[in-house]
């Protein structure tokens, strides 16, 4: 399971395309499919941060769609084309995995 | 390494895990776990800002979905708010539970997003925004989903 992202750096804001690969298990699939709620399995949060500071802050809940993809931009104050944008998420099994790319 | 560098390390590491907590994310599912577990819209946003759409305006928040979603696995949901927020919700009016992502904000967060969530069948999407002035706003979109997307 991993993460794709694509940064790019246009005028003063920067905008993110990101991609987890995740199946977002919801619980009534899981139900379905395996007989327990308990395995559903989800990401539960997903963030990113260039320099240490968070550009990226999202609370998820079991309806994302499977390998969901997230679109986001923020300002490029004291950010420039170059510099890493970390981002990480966990699921509720507390899983992470985490993904950088450079600010194109 | 010499003793006095070694200090020094560690006074600017102790620091920097002092200043650590605000440059953290929120994890708002333990900060509001009633939200998450909301089965409307309403009960919802009462768990998350104290308010139900009643009190909110329906300004400044524009959503887009197709009319028609072909798969209710992947509904595409494009979000955006024009005034300065602190967080900015997307909800639905007919999964299990209606909260499917707060987007916390900063100053150098904008509010426009896009997702693709998945919806059981044909309902509406909202998107709440909280105002740094302490209003909340939304905006809302009704839609079909020809085949449901909870279903796997």
């Amino acid at each position: 399971m991993g993460m794709r992202i694509k940064a790019k750096l246009k005028g003063d804001v920067v905008k993110v395309k990101a991609m987890a690969k995740h199946p977002m298990m919801t619980y009534d699939i899981a139900e379905k499919k395996t007989g327990s709620r308990d395995n559903a399995n989800f990401i539960t949060h997903w963030d990113g941060n260039v320099n240490g500071k968070v550009v990226f802050d999202a609370s998820t809940s079991q309806f994302l769609s499977k390998n969901p993809i997230v679109k986001y931009e923020f300002k490029a104050a004291g950010f420039k084309k170059g510099d890493k944008l970390v981002m990480t998420w966990v699921d509720l099994k507390g899983k992470k995995k985490t993904g950088h790319a450079k600010i194109k | 390494m010499q003793r006095r560098n070694f200090l020094t390390l560690g006074a600017v590491a102790a620091a920097t895990a002092v200043v650590a907590p605000a440059l953290q994310a929120a994890d708002e599912r333990k900060a509001h776990p009633d939200a998450w577990t909301a089965k409307t819209v309403d009960d919802a946003l009462k768990a998350l800002y104290g308010k139900t759409l009643a009190d909110a305006k329906e300004a400044h928040v524009t959503v887009k979905t197709p009319d028609v979603a072909s798969n209710g696995g992947a509904v595409p949901v494009d979000m955006s708010c024009d005034v300065a927020c602190e967080s900015f919700t997307l909800l639905q009016d007919v999964n299990p539970e209606s909260c499917v992502v707060v987007f916390d904000q900063n100053d150098v967060t904008i509010p426009k997003n896009s997702v693709k969530i998945k919806m059981k069948k044909s309902g509406s999407v909202y998107a709440v925004a909280k105002g740094k002035d302490g209003n909340l706003y939304y905006g809302k979109k009704t839609l079909e989903v020809a085949l449901g997307g909870c279903e796997g």
